[in-house]
């Protein structure tokens, strides 16, 4: 029930923002309703998933323990770049990736920054906070507006103008090299196919490739076609877009949202007390004391009761297993 | 334990490292070695013992219950995969919740990696790397059945007890004839266990906090 709640409430306060940042509706654009309507179920959907997710003990201790880091300001004093630098080099240029793969780094990049600009550019201007007006009736002279509030004049036959209008269009191209890259992969790398879902792992790139493509057709045909077929395509893109919405929260994209728990988990492990717990056996590091507390915390909420193995090595764990077996079940093998 | 799996043997392990360098040559981890060999008396005797997942199934799969990103997928045959790569954050819960040492991660990629019995091979009804080329059988895989084919009367168990915490898994060990199949087979460690001071492993670190939490993001 509270994962419902929380969806409606989300999606409630994007419905107000939307209202209030249109100007009351004046600047919004209704062709573009259907996008906007799509933006508030997947605000309910991201909500309820993301609920359900961290009703689990794992994810719930994560959560309030990585936010307390975050927000303590004991640690903000001690490290006050730690958090925005984890946030460049983890969420924004994905540093880990580079480490599992150069080629795979390169072409998340590409599609994360791809969408990342989509991202900027529809939902402003789906839920009207972006508007665009011309200062005369022949232009070339464009004031942008957020909320209403003018904050650039520009020349449109510019290249700052020429940018602005085809940000979607970068975007599209961004995407595709980066999505025909790992599709690709997953047809020909076996690393990548092995128990790969086609609903998981392949329907996230192609509703990708469809969007991006079908976006790039919208300025093809306004640009050669003199607007031929765009009412279709303008139909088959929406319809791309808004299907991917709404499959967002519950697939492959989710880790959109999970992906900032590493942040936190890092924060916690970092500014931690910064004690590290060794193993009762051999005294290798294991992990922070704290993690590690918080660790056999979360096995006892599951039920879990040999949390005690959480102090032991990972090789001590089996050398003693091995041990233990070469003594009592199959003495001197 | 699952209809066709792996028996482990330690027994008539002689150490020779063949199932290490057929699971670095696996199509789905090129490289990396999900697989542990360890020496159970080093100086001593020859001991030595295989170690894959165990493929926990009740308590089902601790790995992927204590993990905070629901990265760990259990399938319906039973079978405990390694971390979905996209969702994966390495935090190691599962590295250290596992009582059988399985899971290792690797710091800089945040990326868990485990034994997911070769799935890239075992669903297409082929043995596992480490199966195929063991030269004494210590690693088995196939049907109970098919194991007492093989070696008459052999018996297996496949429960393990931590602290009087029991744990059934999918992989199964091997145990001399007479012994109750049903009584489990001991954890070693937890709380009560004995602690020995086994020696470290050659070129071990220097106890410190960048062993375990890797480099800075």
């Amino acid at each position: 029930m509270r994962p419902v709640v929380v969806g409606i409430v989300t999606a409630l306060v994007l419905c107000a923002v939307i209202y209030l940042g249109s100007r009351r509706l004046h600047d919004f654009d209704s062709a573009l309703a259907p996008y906007a309507i799509a933006s508030v179920f997947l605000a309910f959907g991201i909500a309820y998933r993301y609920t359900v997710w961290i009703s689990s003990p794992g994810a719930r201790r994560l959560f309030r323990k990585g936010w307390g880091a975050a927000l303590s300001w004991q640690n903000l004093r001690r490290t006050p770049t730690a958090l925005p630098r984890m946030i460049a080099t983890y969420l924004g240029f994905q540093k880990f990736l580079g480490a599992r793969s150069r080629s795979r780094w390169a072409a998340h990049q590409l599609i994360f920054w791809g969408c990342l600009l989509a991202a900027a550019i529809t939902f402003p201007l789906t839920w009207g906070w972006f508007t665009f007006t011309a200062n005369t009736g022949a232009g070339p002279q464009y004031t942008m507006n957020i909320w209403g509030f003018g904050v650039a004049d520009f020349n449109a036959l510019s290249v700052l103008g020429w940018l602005l209008f085809h940000g979607l269009d970068l975007a599209a191209v961004l995407v595709i090299a980066g999505a025909t890259y790992f599709l690709i992969r997953r047809m020909r790398d076996r690393e990548a196919s092995t128990g790969q879902r086609f609903g998981y792992d392949l329907v996230p790139l192609l509703a990708l490739i469809i969007i991006s493509v079908t976006g790039l057709l919208l300025t093809f045909s306004s640009v050669a076609l003199h607007g031929g077929g765009y009412e279709f395509l303008a139909v088959l893109h929406m319809a791309a877009v808004v299907l991917t919405l709404l499959y967002l929260p519950f697939g492959k994209f989710f880790h959109i949202a999970q992906r900032p728990a590493a942040v936190g988990m890092q924060l916690f492990k970092y500014t931690g007390h910064g004690e590290i717990r060794h193993c009762r056996n051999c005294g290798e590091p294991i992990d922070t004391t704290a993690y590690v507390d918080n660790l056999r915390a979360t096995m006892r909420d599951l039920k879990l009761d040999f949390d005690a193995v959480a102090e032991v090595c990972p090789r001590c764990k089996r050398l003693r297993r091995g041990q233990a077996y070469r003594t009592t079940v199959k003495p001197g093998f | 334990m699952m209809g066709r799996t792996i028996v482990i043997d330690p027994g008539r392990c002689i150490g020779c490292q063949a199932c290490v360098s057929a699971c670095r040559e696996c199509d789905s981890h090129r490289g990396k070695s999900m697989i542990h060999l360890d020496y159970l008396d080093q100086g001593g005797s020859v001991a030595s013992s295989p170690t894959v997942c165990m493929h926990c199934e009740d308590p089902v799969a601790p790995c992927a219950q204590v993990c905070p990103a629901e990265a760990i997928l259990v399938t319906p045959d039973g079978v405990v995969h390694d971390a979905d790569k996209s969702r994966c954050i390495g935090c190691g819960n599962c590295v250290n919740a596992c009582p059988m040492g399985v899971p290792k991660i690797d710091l800089a990629a945040k990326l868990q990696f485990k034994c997911n019995l070769c799935y890239d091979r075992t669903s297409y009804g082929l043995a596992p790397m480490c199966a195929t080329v063991c030269p004494t059988g210590s690693i088995f895989y196939g049907t109970l059945e098919e194991l007492r084919t093989e070696r008459p009367g052999v018996e297996v168990a496949s429960t393990f007890d931590f602290d009087g915490s029991i744990i059934s898994t999918g992989v199964a060990m091997v145990v001399p004839r007479g012994r109750p199949v049903d009584e489990p087979l001991p954890g070693g460690a937890g709380e009560h266990a004995h602690v020995t001071g086994s020696p470290q492993p050659a070129g071990h670190l220097e106890p410190s906090a960048d062993n375990v939490l890797g480099e800075p993001l």
